[in-house]
């Protein structure tokens, strides 16, 4: 017996959880990741039907439209969605408000669909508009996140990475609604009475694009898509991933200082980088190497991550993530090679920056996703449906809610499919943008139908008598 | 208080073997001017009932991440051993009329979720009805909780100084 305690080897006592620490119910991220597949498989239909769009240069209202639609529609839809659950449980905290998630997602829905299509009309004032009911469902996002930060018991460099998509995604809005404000006309004021709100709200319209009026468009434009994509996608991916990829591979991470440091660098990178594409400097190459550097370090970090991990096979869901790491490579050297200075606008060069911004969207970011996607709707369906039945009925696993056949054949259409649309749009060939498309559309079809399975779940669960787990079925004599 | 007799639990928790008897041995043993101390891997709080009505008085801190120093001393009125009435066993669970607490220990670390949820409520499902559960796992069970709290079960969880943690369940 002995009450000897060796302070050196014992962590500050954290105080216990109560219960009741817990994550949203299932259905509000799963109303979201059903908006997002909607929206993916509305936007590839829509570049199957028009190849042209990806096919020529992109500064056109439809391939804002469609753009917006993947970005808003099926990107972010997914990523807030994920984010109210796996937040929580990451960061070993309660989410602030569910009801706020729940106004958030109607202004969400109502924003983003109002927004695309009065992007595909170009209607900028209308734009402007749903542009703000978004903004109204992001600055909500982005409070009820904030809230649940403030909670976190212990900071780590995943917490740092969700608090600097916060930040970003906000940045993103706001510049967002800043271009359309600047592409606005507006009429005189003068007839109004100067007490009157309207006639000051104008009045800060008119001012904001007259700022805005300083900036290139295009620069201002491709800005602002650095923002949403680096900041608010990329800093997720990287920041999450760092707790989900040790989780799911029986893993832990290498080396904290490896993680934060890539942390720190993307977001020195992307700063330097919305500043330089903003002013066309020619300092962008440096910062955009600054970023790339900081994906190099995270593949590092990954790749120790991932040497050390205790279950060896990688599951369709992991495989589909690691893809889009991969694919970071051809996506830096394309950031790289379009951020020399004094490159020319031409009509290769002009391709290449469709290529760059659909291998980012569709590539690296739809293939992160999807992988998440993979464990995150069977484990919502399974928690939501199962989770009540454990030692009281014999319950499905994981991996009976879906089809790893439907993963696989998924995931090499989507690769297949993705390879080819790249190539057809750097040589401008609408009829292999189609091709391209049609295989991603499969691969979609092939995600969706994987989660129509998963979700029959919900309205028709499966469990067992526990009696038929434990008793042997007799054979007849 | 001029002596303290420690009683360390947590090989014995972290083993499977009950710890009650041993403390209870060393609690009845104890003189007016000595004071047990038990270090636990939680707060053994089922214990304090059968203190108090034996009469003992107890404090109770955490004094690191899985680790809690309870110090049991005599109230001013109890009688020391030497007092009891001839064969009267002070620590014997059944004297307080309770039945021996049963600690079931669950490792559920190393595994990819939701199986530490399933191993960890499909134990519980078997647990006795005086029994507790001591669950290790690689990361807090944040899905666990809801579930728990539905099964009419409470519990507290602490970070190991391995980084794992150590959740106590017992019933409401």
């Amino acid at each position: 017996m002995s009450a000897a305690v060796n302070p050196s080897k014992v962590k500050p006592a954290p105080a216990a959880l109560p219960l009741g620490v817990n994550t949203p119910s299932v259905t509000l991220p799963l109303a979201f990741m059903v908006t997002g597949l909607l929206a993916l498989g509305a936007g590839m239909g829509w570049l199957v039907l028009q190849p042209r769009l990806l096919a020529t240069y992109h500064y056109n209202q439809y391939v804002i439209a469609v753009t917006h639609l993947f970005v808003l529609g099926w990107i972010c839809s997914v990523v807030m969605g994920a984010m109210y659950q796996l937040v929580p449980v990451a960061l070993e905290t309660k989410l602030y408000s569910e009801r706020l998630a729940r106004w958030q997602f109607a202004f969400h829905l109502v924003g983003f669909i109002g927004m695309v299509w009065m992007f595909r009309v170009w209607n900028m004032k209308q734009v402007g508009h749903f542009g703000s009911v978004l903004a109204l469902g992001v600055g909500l996002f982005v409070y009820n996140m904030a809230r649940t930060l403030r909670r976190v018991p212990k900071w780590n460099v995943t917490a740092v990475a969700v608090a600097a998509a916060l930040f970003w995604s906000s940045f993103t809005v706001t510049a967002g609604l800043s271009i359309a404000i600047a592409k606005c006309s507006y009429d005189s004021t003068e007839g109004l009475a100067a007490a009157q709100g309207v006639r000051t709200l104008v009045d800060g319209l008119r001012s904001i694009a007259g700022f805005m009026s300083r900036f290139d468009a295009i620069g201002a434009m491709h800005a602002h898509a650095h923002l949403g994509g680096v900041g608010f996608f990329t800093m997720l991916i990287v920041g999450v991933s760092y707790k989900l990829i040790p989780m799911f591979t029986l893993s832990e991470i290498q080396s904290k200082r490896r993680a934060a440091g890539s942390i720190i660098l993307l977001n020195v990178g992307l700063t330097g980088s919305f500043a330089t594409i903003l002013l066309r400097s020619p300092w962008k190459l440096a910062f955009a190497l600054v970023g790339v550097g900081a994906l190099a370090i995270y593949g590092w970090e990954l790749a120790a991550i991932l040497r050390a991990r205790k279950r060896q096979t990688l599951d369709w869901g992991i495989t589909y993530f690691l893809t889009a790491v991969v694919l970071l490579f051809p996506l830096s050297g394309l950031a790289v090679a379009l951020s020399w200075p004094g490159l020319p606008l031409n009509l290769f060069t002009g391709q290449l920056e469709n290529v760059y911004g659909f291998l980012g969207l569709i590539g690296v970011v739809s293939f992160a996703i999807i992988g998440m996607l993979y464990k995150i709707i069977p484990f919502l369906v399974w928690f939501g449906r199962y989770s009540r039945q454990i030692g009281r009925a014999q319950v499905p696993s994981l991996a009976d809610l879906y089809s790893a056949r439907l993963q696989a054949a998924g995931y090499w259409t989507f690769l297949a499919g993705l390879a080819a649309a790249c190539g057809a749009a750097g040589l401008s060939s609408e009829m292999g943008v189609r091709i391209g498309c049609g295989l991603v559309s499969l691969g979609v079809a092939t995600l969706a139908l994987n989660v129509g399975t998963m979700l029959t779940h919900l309205f028709r669960p499966k469990p067992r008598p526990l009696s038929l787990q434990t008793s042997p079925v007799p054979k007849p004599v | 208080m001029n002596k303290t007799v420690t009683v360390d639990v947590r090989e014995d928790i972290r083993h499977g073997r009950e710890p009650f008897s041993k403390i209870m041995n060393a609690a009845a043993a104890l003189q007016k001017h000595e004071q047990l101390l038990v270090i636990a891997p939680f707060e053994p709080v089922p214990l304090f009932r059968v203190l108090e009505k034996q009469g003992f008085r107890h404090t109770s801190r955490s004094v690191a991440a899985g680790e809690w120093e309870v110090r049991v001393t005599r109230q001013s009125n109890a009688s020391p051993p030497d007092a009891a009435p001839s064969g009267a066993s002070p620590g014997s669970c059944r004297d307080s009329g309770l039945a021996p607490m049963k600690m079931v220990e669950v490792d559920a670390r190393g595994l990819e979720p939701p199986q530490p949820l399933i191993k960890i409520l499909e134990t519980l499902a078997e647990l006795s009805d005086g029994g507790q559960l001591n669950a290790r796992t690689d990361r807090r069970p944040m899905h666990l909780y809801p579930q728990l709290e539905e099964r009419g079960f409470t519990a507290e969880t602490l970070e190991q100084p391995d980084g794992s943690f150590l959740t106590h369940v017992r019933r409401r």
